[in-house]
C-alpha cells in the first residue's frame, strides 16, 4: 500500500520553542482529495498550513507531500500554492505582474507564462483586470488573483487560509461554488481550513476536525454527499448540525453557555 | 490583517484616486492656492508702501528682464542646485543605512540613533560656522553642512519604512520561494519607495534653505553668496530678485518635477473598491 499523498504524523510545533500550537496532528490526504481542516479559532489550523508549506519548521513530527519532506530545507520540496486569508498581493505590482514573479520564482518556462497568466485569470472570471493594479479591486477581485497566483505554478498542493471569510456572503458563496468547478476540472489536491462547519461540509469530501489549541485531529468525517451541492442543501444542515453536536464540549462551551 | 491595512503599510497615503499627471487637485484647491498667492503679493504691496526697507512691487519686475540677461547669475544658480543635489543624494544614501541600522536596534542602531537626534537638535548656522572652522572656506564645507542637516530627518522617515515592512508579504514570498534578492528587489525596496520620495521631497526644500545659510559663510558663489553681496551694498531690488529666483526654483521643482514624479511612481495607490 502506498504512503498518502499529504502524509501527517505527530506533527508539534511551537513558534517560541515552549508553548505548542500543535500537539500530535496525524492526517492523510489523498492525490486529488478536497480536505477540509475544521477548528475553533486560534486552535492552530494555520499553523498547519504553516508547517505544511514549509514556513515554519515543526518541534517534532514530520509531514511529508508527494514522499517529500516538507520540513527541512531541502530544494527539491514540492511546489505549494498559498491562497491566504487575505490576498497578499504585492499592490506596486500589477495582476499579471504578480502572477509572473512567483511563475519565475518557480522556475517555469518564461515562454509559457503569458499563456498560464490568461488561462487562470480566465477560469477565475477575471482576465479583464490583468493590468490592473490590486488596490483598484474589490475584495473578490483581489482574492481570485490570489488563487490564480496559487494554481498557475501547478503546484502538487493548493493550501487555502480560510481564503473567504473576509468576503461579503454573496461573493463568498459564488467563490466557493466556482473554487468547486475549478477543483472538479483541474483535480487539484486542495487542504481548505476554515472554521465554518457549513463551509466545510459543502466544499470538501472529507473534514478533519481539529480540537482547541494545542491543536490534534479530534476526528475524520467523510461527507456522505454527492455533487453538485447546494449551500443550503437539507444534507448539508443535517450533517452540520450533527458535527455541532459532536464538538460543543471539545470546542469549549456548551449549548446553553455563553460562548 | 485586511486590505487596506496592506496599502497602508505601504508608505503614508496620499488621496486615492488622484489621476498621476493632474495638479493640484479640485478647482477649489486651486482657488485656494491662488489666494495665497494674491495674499503674498499683497503683503509685499503693503510692506514696499510703508517701509523703505522692502522695494516695490514694479521697480522689482522691471529689473527682470535685464536680470534675466546676466549671464553670470546662471553660474550661481547651478552652483546652488549642484550641491543641493549632490548633498541630498548623499544624505538619502547615509540616511538610508542610518535607517536601517536603527530599525535593527542592537549595539550600532543605537549609536547611530544618538548621532541623529544630535544632528537634529544642531541649528543649520552653528554647523554652517563649524564647517568653516574645519573646511575653511571650501565646497566640502557647504556639502558637509548640508548633508548633516538633512541626512537625519531622512532617516527618521525611512526608519518608519523599515518597521512598517510588511512580515505579511515576506511570509508569500517565502511560501512561493522568491530568494533574498528577488524578494528586496520585489517586496523591501519597493515598500520603501513612498517613504523615499516623502523624505526626498521634504528634505529638498530643507537643503535650499540650509544651502543659502552655509553659502553665506562658506564659499565666493552660490545664491546664498549673491544674498550676501546684495545685501552689503544694500541693493534691495536685486535681493529681492534672488529671493524671487529662490522661490521659483524651489516651488518650480517640487510642482513641476517632484510631485508629478512621486505620483507617477506612486501610480498603484488608487481609489478601493
Amino acid at each position: 500500500m502506498s504512503p498518502p499523498y499529504i502524509d501527517v504524523e505527530g506533527l508539534k510545533a511551537s513558534y517560541d520553542g515552549s508553548r505548542l500550537v500543535l500537539d500530535g496532528v496525524d492526517m492523510a490526504v489523498e492525490e486529488n482529495e478536497f480536505v477540509a481542516v475544521l477548528g475553533p479559532s486560534g486552535c492552530g489550523k494555520s499553523t498547519m498550513l504553516q508547517v505544511l508549506s514549509g514556513l515554519l519548521r515543526p518541534v517534532a513530527g514530520r509531514a511529508t507531500i508527494a514522499g517529500k519532506d516538507m520540513t527541512g530545507s531541502s530544494s527539491d520540496r514540492p511546489r505549494v500554492g498559498y491562497v491566504f486569508q487575505d490576498h497578499r498581493l504585492l499592490p506596486w505590482r500589477t495582476v499579471a505582474s504578480n502572477i509572473e514573479l512567483v511563475l519565475e520564482a518557480a522556475g517555469l518556462p518564461r515562454r509559457e507564462w503569458d499563456a498560464r497568466i490568461d488561462r487562470y485569470l480566465d477560469i477565475l472570471q477575471i482576465g479583464q483586470f490583468r493590468d490592473a493594479w490590486p488596490m483598484r479591486l474589490s475584495g473578490g477581485q483581489r482574492q481570485r488573483v490570489s488563487i490564480a497566483r496559487a494554481l498557475a505554478i501547478d503546484p502538487a498542493v493548493v493550501l487555502m487560509d480560510e481564503p473567504f471569510s473576509t468576503l461579503d456572503e454573496v461573493t463568498a458563496r459564488t467563490m466557493r461554488q466556482q473554487l468547486v468547478e475549478l477543483w472538479q476540472e483541474s483535480s487539484r489536491t486542495i487542504v481548505f481550513v476554515t472554521h465554518s462547519i457549513r463551509e466545510a461540509i459543502f466544499l470538501a469530501d472529507r473534514v478533519a476536525i481539529l480540537t482547541r489549541g494545542p491543536a490534534r485531529v479530534l476526528e475524520d468525517v467523510e461527507v456522505p454527499i454527492g455533487r453538485p451541492r447546494r449551500y443550503e442543501d437539507a444534507e448539508i444542515t443535517e450533517l452540520e448540525s450533527a458535527i455541532v453536536d459532536r464538538v460543543m464540549g471539545v470546542w469549549g462551551y456548551e449549548e446553553g453557555t455563553p460562548a | 490583517m485586511t486590505d487596506s491595512r496592506i496599502a497602508a503599510t505601504a508608505g503614508p497615503l496620499q488621496r486615492p484616486g488622484r489621476r498621476w499627471w493632474s495638479g493640484s487637485g479640485s478647482s477649489s484647491d486651486r482657488l485656494f492656492s491662488a489666494l495665497g498667492a494674491l495674499s503674498f503679493v499683497a503683503l509685499w504691496w503693503v510692506g514696499s508702501v510703508t517701509s523703505d526697507f522692502v522695494p516695490p512691487i514694479g521697480e522689482v519686475l522691471d529689473a527682470v528682464p535685464t536680470f534675466l540677461t546676466e549671464e553670470d547669475i546662471y553660474g550661481d544658480i547651478s552652483d546652488s542646485l549642484t550641491r543641493v543635489v549632490g548633498s541630498l543624494a548623499v544624505a538619502v544614501l547615509i540616511g538610508f543605512w542610518a535607517a536601517y541600522l536603527m530599525a535593527r536596534r542592537g549595539f550600532w542602531g543605537l549609536v547611530v540613533a544618538r548621532y541623529v537626534d544630535l544632528a537634529i537638535g544642531l541649528p543649520s548656522t552653528i554647523a554652517a560656522l563649524l564647517a568653516l572652522f574645519i573646511f575653511k572656506r571650501s565646497e566640502i564645507g557647504v556639502f558637509v553642512v548640508v548633508t548633516i542637516a538633512c541626512f537625519p530627518f531622512v532617516a527618521i522617515t525611512l526608519r518608519q519604512g523599515f518597521l512598517s515592512l510588511d512580515r505579511r508579504l515576506s511570509e508569500m514570498s517565502g511560501v512561493y520561494r522568491f530568494g533574498g534578492i528577488s524578494q528586496i528587489r520585489n517586496v523591501s525596496l519597493p515598500h520603501l519607495v513612498p517613504y523615499t520620495l516623502a523624505s526626498i521631497r521634504n528634505e529638498y526644500a530643507h537643503a535650499w534653505r540650509v544651502v543659502v545659510i552655509a553659502e553665506l559663510f562658506a564659499v565666493n558663489s552660490g545664491i546664498g553668496w549673491r544674498f550676501t553681496q546684495a545685501y552689503d551694498r544694500f541693493l534691495l531690488v536685486d535681493v529681492a530678485l534672488w529671493l524671487l529666483v529662490f522661490i521659483t526654483i524651489l516651488l518650480g521643482t517640487e510642482y513641476g518635477i517632484l510631485r508629478p514624479l512621486e505620483r507617477w511612481v506612486l501610480r498603484w495607490r488608487g481609489g478601493e473598491l
